[in-house]
């Protein structure tokens, strides 16, 4: 990812160093140069960039061979993208023989399917027991019910949730900025393409799923019908009703859950685990408190300096105290412990009878040997922790047990290095045409008030809105800023046919490449080793 | 759109069967995610007698993300701007999952109580506040007997 977004600042910082041709500067430029804050901003960005200069450059410059490989390179890196995609969308699928404890590995949908939590790692917690599966939620409970009734309830759920979770497949076409542009970049047939991708992707998801819960739903029937081959990862009754009898609301999605909820860290609060994985950190976003808020541009030069320099990322505080860095443990159930990592199947749970339940009669007797497996299994490893050892005091957000936002969302720390290069990109990119219209126009009259009035115009231009006039220019300076916004124009025409030729050469690559498809196909090892 | 979430549907049916005293919520029965809402100014406010209309929106990714709330009556104070856009941390940054509709009002209730012009959204009004409290709390007076009572 970084890459890409690294390959995208260099194209644009090499054309405008390059081709641009920036004069060299006199010195009473030079001299404001070292005085601004933003040309260190330049130079850093320039050190990212420039070096891969020669290696990419802006297109037609480099041979057919090299740009070949590069174009190897690149699909390679794509190809593996596509795969990680894939695999995360795969692990959100509710598969019912994937089952731990009566829950399972992926939620339930009451969400929409943009999920975007490490699911291998999600996977992984809930399998060794230190986060609650994902369970079935009831969307209603009344102690009134009987055993009976709640069981017709439970057997008409479906694994998942597939109208609401995927709804957005159906209403595509969104409002998106794109379509509403007049010259599409490259960039823009790049994100047309990744998105229809993704579309691809999410339909084979939506209907793999349809699948597992038409087979869910069949094997469920097969099960009540034929008391010989059971189907043992489908929850047997016994186990529906010890995790359904007593459900407890989850705060946030008012759904109802088996009582062994995630706990928060702080203020022991249960959340559920579809909630869970819902909580991120907010984008990454500039200090607050520092004179950001004050959206005047008479103190100008201050607010640059704050806004433009750091953005920072806060840990995802908890939804219900507001502690910092929001974390849950979890406690299995001392009574259950079945599927993945159990030698008891689903299936095959037969509970303790208390008193209670005398109205429940168990209707395979000829289990007792693994029901009374599965009384003795909670003793193995990781449910030591009984409910009566329950916590009750808060957790400190590294102690052991204590799973919290960041562990689940690795990649924030990429986020953040990356949301910030963009800023420096674009803020180079300001610097650049700033520079270049100060030197064009080397009039002598440089007050504060004409540069910064200058930089926002370049920033303005440098985001493709080209050439509309900032409402407060329409003074003394009229004329000049004329100049600039047609010079500004022009760059954004000569970008634009830049990004339509390296189009138009991708295209004709990936032409070529389609034909000799085999050819390098069987090449594919060497240029990996 | 199709299907409306659980936690919507029993948040709006526990506003209308346990209201909150001073403040009412009703869906709209085209859009079930937007509310008409009136908020009575705290008695000891400059607000007090004035009943407000807001309107109230949940987004698709409620309750994830706030609910967005807008004044549609006119009101004089700094945290609430001409369009009526509010300026409060839990409906921006501080938003939690476990903040409901309900809350969510009373803390715009509250903000009526205690106008923070330190943090402005409407900077002319920030400026009045700061520079003649009382002249500020009279125009405010005005402003809800003209707008926001009702005759």
């Amino acid at each position: 990812m970084g890459n890409v977004s690294a390959k995208e600042s260099r194209s644009r910082s090499s054309t405008f160093s390059s081709s641009n041709g920036i004069p060299p500067p006199s010195g009473d430029i030079t001299g404001f140069i070292t005085r601004s804050s933003i040309p260190r901003r330049y130079t850093t960005s320039t050190i990212g960039g420039g070096n891969s200069l020669g290696s990419s450059g802006s297109g037609g410059l480099l041979t057919g061979h090299s740009n070949s490989l590069l174009d190897f390179k690149k699909s390679k890196r794509q190809e593996e993208k596509d795969r990680i995609q894939e695999a995360h969308y795969q692990n959100l699928i509710v598969r019912y023989n994937e089952n731990v404890d009566g829950g399972y590995l992926a939620p339930y949908g009451t969400y929409k399917s943009n999920l975007d939590y490490n699911t291998e790692v999600v996977r992984n917690f809930i399998l060794n027991r230190q986060l609650s599966p994902f369970y079935t939620p009831l969307q209603d409970f009344d102690e009134s019910w009987t055993q009976n009734e709640l069981l017709i309830i439970l057997n008409q759920l479906p694994l998942h949730a597939i109208d609401v979770a995927y709804s957005d497949l159906d209403e595509d076409a969104e409002d998106d900025i794109d379509n509403h542009k007049i010259h599409k970049s490259s960039n823009y047939y790049k994100r047309q393409e990744q998105k229809q991708k993704l579309k691809n992707l999410l339909l084979k998801i939506k209907n793999l799923q349809k699948e597992e819960d038409l087979r869910y739903l069949t094997d469920k029937q097969n099960n009540s019908t034929n008391e010989d081959s059971k189907n043992p990862h489908l929850s047997s009754n016994d186990l529906l009703l010890q995790l359904y009898g007593k459900p407890l609301e989850c705060p946030i999605c008012f759904l109802y859950y088996p009582a062994n909820l995630n706990i928060s860290r702080c203020c022991l609060q249960p959340i559920c685990t579809e909630c869970f994985v819902q909580i991120k950190r907010l984008d990454p976003h500039p200090p607050h408190d520092e004179s950001s808020n004050t959206t005047n541009d008479n103190e100008g030069e201050e607010k640059e300096k704050v806004v433009l320099h750091t953005l920072i990322s806060e840990a995802a505080s908890c939804p219900y105290c507001a502690s910092p860095d929001f974390g849950v443990t979890y406690d299995p159930p001392f009574n259950i412990f079945t599927g993945m990592g159990s030698k008891t199947k689903a299936g095959d749970y037969i509970r303790l009878k208390s008193k209670d339940d005398s109205d429940y009669e168990s209707d395979d007797d000829d289990n007792d040997n693994e029901a009374r497996n599965t009384i003795s299994s909670p003793s193995t490893p990781s449910s030591t922790t009984s409910s009566a050892a329950r916590r009750r005091s808060s957790l400190a957000a590294n102690a052991p047990g204590v799973i919290t936002i960041d562990m689940i969302r690795p990649d924030w720390e990429q986020r953040l290095s990356s949301a910030r290069s963009k800023l420096e990109r674009k803020a180079a990119t300001a610097t650049a045409i700033h520079a270049s219209n100060l030197l064009l126009n080397g009039d002598e009259d440089n007050n504060g008030n004409r540069r910064r009035r200058q930089t926002e115009s370049s920033v303005s231009g440098s985001s493709t809105n080209g050439s509309r006039r900032r409402g407060n220019s329409a003074n003394s300076h009229l004329i000049h800023l004329q100049t600039v916004e047609d010079r500004m124009l022009e760059e954004a025409l000569r970008l634009s046919i830049i990004d339509e030729e390296e189009r138009k050469r991708k295209v004709e690559a990936e032409e070529k490449k389609k034909k000799p498809l085999q050819h390098s196909q069987q090449q594919e090892p060497q240029v990996t080793s | 759109m199709a299907t409306l979430p659980k936690r919507i549907i029993k948040e709006t049916e526990r506003l209308v069967s346990d209201p909150v005293p001073g403040i009412t919520a009703s869906p709209s029965e085209e859009n079930l995610r937007y509310f008409e809402v009136t908020i009575d100014g705290p008695s000891l406010s400059p607000y007090a007698n004035g009943k407000f209309q807001l309107e109230l929106y949940l987004p698709d990714d409620y309750p994830m993300c706030a609910p967005k709330v807008r004044f549609l009556t006119k009101i004089y104070h700094p945290n609430i701007d001409k369009l009526g856009r509010i300026c409060l941390d839990v409906l921006k940054d501080n938003w939690s999952p476990a903040l409901q509709i309900r809350t969510i009002l009373l803390s715009i209730q509250a903000l009526l109580g205690a106008p923070n012009p330190d943090d402005p959204l409407a900077n002319d009004v920030a400026q009045d506040w700061k520079q003649d409290e009382q002249k500020a709390i009279q125009v405010a007076k005005e402003w809800t007997e003209k707008y926001a009572v009702q005759k």
